[in-house]
């Protein structure tokens, strides 16, 4: 088999799309269409894998004049188009339901691709697509975003073979300083309260010393959390803000003993290295939905009820998903102890692992809600998916009926829960 | 401009609506066609349903107005300054309302006579401009509608497909005939056949002849529909066409109507001779000494048998009707008339794009590159100045696979849009 993933998302999304990308390698030649900047990082990564880097990102290159841009866009892009189209491809998945995404499946018969389609310039979004999209719009239940990708094949490699199990490596601390959507990331003065008890309540920790990790960008906050931090715990701190390229930051980060960050790719870059995550989750921030993946992270999440919200809409609740953060004594208090009647209100400790479906997380303290919802969901999918059960426990009528809708049924579909089983049958 | 053809799912305008696109491009229009026909198949199989017929007209109803939706997302996407529907074009009045409050001019050419297809006047107010066939009170009756802007279009040939043609020896034994007419079994038609049936080597082509056991053993095919291709062909390979324009009346086999037919365009186009009845408006369409002419049923024989025996009187009728259609009456020539029509009538039509020019936008490409683009400018018939917005749409409307530099400049449009809007306006 030889097969093609488009991923031209961000770096986190690359990182992602590891469970896909290790299940295709298993089956034969495995191509990766991604932005060029990301390119290095693949490389390490995905070490199995061709790469494909074009030009898709532009936040500097909408900066040029218009010629210049097609000079470049043009002048990478239509050499790339055209070896990707000679390839001769058995398969594409293409992941992303963007416009640039389309115009690169444009490249390929629509009946190989899966995911997002172009057919002689209808774009058509494939039918486990829009599933996903009914189940976003639910999105406290959620599902992991790898785990949706992954299953675009119809039987990608179990879940714990994804990343190595977390452990740390003696090299202390990690602090991410930011995402690239700020309202996710805890201020410097937050974050320097939970750095410091942390530090106080783990000595391996503080052994190994602080390095605060980020883009050029962050430098600013690094040197704000700097200040806040008591000066002893400050003076140790390795500040690598702007100084690392993605490459060096997988470098900067695995060996360490914990890294402490808010949905970032770094973080997903350290579960891909097995580093332990604790992440800080808030705001648009779900861990059911893009948490750490591998055995034996945490997710502090807060749960407030207009959570999870989306990061392009003003927040009109002064970002109250925060107040469960703030006071870093009573939380360091309930990381020391990992009593559950110190987990300051609003938040849940969840850690993760795995069920037939992928990635799980599971409250170690806190009350999760949406835990039963979030299992019919898993048990519907999973008999979508081919994996059967027990039939005589049905699916809640509610969440089949907006799962599944008419369209689903009435024409055939490549994509359909008929046409994986089938293909299990073929494959056989 | 960007125009939308909005195709009936069948019937006479269909081809028409089909050598409007074709003579619109050939304008150097950038055109996209709503392909209704492919709808028609749908739409016939609730007719075998076999239900009552109150659920049918239920199902009709409902499938009519998603085929409507379907013009209206086509519309959305394609932002054209013009539709141009066909009569019988699939649009709701609701659709077209919600067209003229989107501010999409309209236009629609009905090539039917008024007093046979009476709907129009439920639906012609609705549009924005209503191109006819007739004259006399049609105008009158329009306005009284509701109507604000009405023209006389009167029908044309279209030359890429009506010429004259090289026939195969085989080609001229299957198509050809001294006489022959092509068309529908109206009743004045099959009144009038009769005679010329008896009388001479005749081939009768076209849809509708059944149960004419005079005329059957004459009937091509078995009466199945003609393309326009075949059309050209008998029309090339027949001595004498016999045009008679349809009539459902039978006791006047001539009717001596207003309108002239398509027919009579497309066999003058093709270099080919026809005998044509007589009509109102044909005069000005048509000089004495280019078409050869009968007023009634009685003069049908005789004619034909005097133009069989003089091919030189039927060479050179032919030849002055083709090149007056090539001079007047080309689907080219009708469109350039409704489009300077539209823009006379609704100033600071078409509205500017503000696009941007591709040959500005590529200025900075290497040689190589910029010679690609070239030829694909050239590939998609699009003049060197073209819009690229025009280019991009232009790819759309590709089937199949897109080639590598296809796709990097749809993927360029969409990275403007993602990234550059800010930068747009150049």
């Amino acid at each position: 088999m030889r097969q093609l993933v488009i991923q031209l998302a961000r770096f986190g999304d690359l990182v992602q799309t590891r469970r896909l990308l290790r299940t295709l390698a298993a089956e034969g030649e495995t191509h990766l269409c991604l932005d060029e900047s990301l390119a290095p990082l693949a490389r390490l990564l995905y070490p199995f894998a061709v790469m494909h880097p074009v030009t898709a990102h532009g936040t500097a290159l909408a900066k040029l004049p218009p010629s210049e841009q097609a000079a470049r866009l043009l002048g990478v892009n239509a050499p790339a188009f055209r070896e990707l189209a000679a390839i001769g491809f058995d398969r594409v998945y293409n992941l992303n339901l963007s416009p640039l995404n389309y115009r690169v499946a444009a490249l390929f018969d629509p009946g190989i691709v899966r995911g997002h389609v172009w057919d002689s310039g209808q774009e058509i979004v494939g039918q486990w697509s829009r599933l996903a999209m009914r189940w976003s719009a639910m999105r406290r239940i959620g599902v992991n975003i790898a785990d949706f990708w992954a299953w675009h094949h119809p039987s990608p490699i179990p879940p714990a073979e994804v990343n190595p199990p977390a452990k740390g490596g003696g090299g202390g601390l990690g602090v991410v300083m930011a995402g690239r959507e700020s309202r996710r990331s805890l201020p410097p003065r937050v974050l320097a309260g939970l750095v410091a008890g942390l530090l106080d309540v783990r000595p391996d920790l503080a052994a190994g010393g602080v390095t605060l990790l980020g883009g050029a960008s962050e430098a600013p906050t690094a040197h704000r959390l700097l200040r806040e931090l008591p000066p002893r715990r400050a003076a140790r701190a390795n500040n690598l803000c702007g100084t690392t390229d993605l490459p060096g930051l997988a470098r900067a980060i695995e060996t360490l003993d914990l890294l402490l960050t808010p949905d970032t790719g770094t973080m997903h870059l350290a579960a891909a290295l097995g580093v332990p995550v604790l992440a800080t989750f808030l705001s648009s921030a779900w861990c059911f939905e893009t948490g750490p993946y591998g055995a034996g992270h945490r997710v502090l999440q807060a749960v407030t009820d207009c959570l999870p919200c989306l990061e392009s809409a003003p927040c009109e609740v002064g970002v109250r998903c925060l107040t469960p953060f703030a006071d870093a004594t009573a939380l360091t208090r309930y990381l020391a102890t990992g009593a559950v009647s110190r987990l300051p209100e609003g938040l849940l400790d969840m850690e993760s692992g795995f069920d037939a479906l992928g990635l799980v997380f599971s409250p170690r303290a806190g009350e999760d809600r949406q835990r039963d919802l979030r299992g019919q969901l898993r048990k519907l999918l999973s008999r979508h998916l081919g994996a059967g059960g027990n039939w005589t426990d049905p699916v809640s009528r509610e969440l089949v009926e907006r799962l599944y809708l008419d369209r689903d049924w009435l024409v055939p579909d490549a994509e359909s829960s008929a046409s994986r089983s089938l293909r299990f049958v073929v494959d056989a | 401009m960007r125009v939308l053809v909005v195709l009936p799912m069948y019937g006479g305008s269909l081809p028409i609506g089909r050598y409007c696109a074709a003579a619109l491009r050939e304008l150097g229009h950038l055109v996209e066609v709503f392909e209704a026909p492919e709808f028609h198949a749908s739409y016939k199989a609730l007719k075998g349903l076999r239900v009552t017929t109150d659920r049918l007209q239920y199902l009709e109803n409902s499938y009519l107005q998603v085929v409507s939706q379907a013009v209206l997302a086509k519309t959305e996407t394609f932002e054209p300054d013009l539709l141009l529907a066909m009569a019988q074009a699939p649009l709701s009045v609701n659709a077209l309302k919600r067209l003229r409050r989107d501010g999409v001019p309209t236009a629609m050419w009905f090539v039917e006579d008024y007093k046979l297809f009476t709907y129009w006047q439920a639906y012609a107010p609705h549009y924005d401009f209503f191109a006819v066939i007739q004259k006399g009170e049609f105008p009158d009756a329009l306005r009284a509608v509701g109507v604000e802007h009405s023209l006389y279009l009167p029908l044309a040939a279209l030359p890429d497909v009506h010429k004259p043609l090289e026939l195969s020896s085989t080609e001229r034994r299957i198509f050809g005939s001294d006489v022959s007419f092509m068309g529908a079994g109206y009743p004045n038609r099959r009144l009038a056949f009769r005679d010329v049936a008896a009388r001479f080597d005749f081939k009768l082509w076209g849809t509708d002849w059944d149960g004419e056991a005079l005329l059957a053993p004459f009937v091509q095919r078995g009466g199945a529909r003609v393309s326009s291709e075949d059309c050209a062909r008998i029309y090339n390979a027949s001595k004498v066409n016999i045009n008679l324009h349809s009539s459902i009346q039978a006791d006047r086999l001539v009717s001596g109507g207003d309108f002239v037919n398509p027919r009579t365009f497309e066999i003058a186009a093709c270099g080919a001779f026809q005998l044509v009845d007589r009509r109102s408006l044909m005069a000005e369409l048509f000089a004495e000494d280019e078409l050869a002419t009968f007023d009634d049923a009685s003069q049908l024989v005789p004619r034909i048998g005097h133009f069989l025996a003089h091919p030189n009187e039927r060479e050179k009728l032919a030849r002055k009707s083709r090149t007056r259609v090539l001079a007047d009456h080309t689907y080219a020539a009708r469109m350039t008339t409704l489009l300077n029509f539209i823009a006379a009538a609704k100033p600071g039509w078409p509205r500017d794009r503000a696009g941007t020019s591709a040959a500005r936008m590529m200025a900075d490409l290497p040689p190589e590159l910029a010679g690609e683009i070239a030829a694909l400018l050239e590939r998609l018939g699009l003049p060197a100045d073209a819009a690229f917005e025009d280019v991009v749409w232009s790819l759309r409307q590709r089937q199949g696979r897109l080639d590598g530099l296809d796709a990097a400049v749809l993927f360029l449009d969409e990275w403007r849009k993602l990234y550059a809007r800010s930068t747009k306006k150049d």
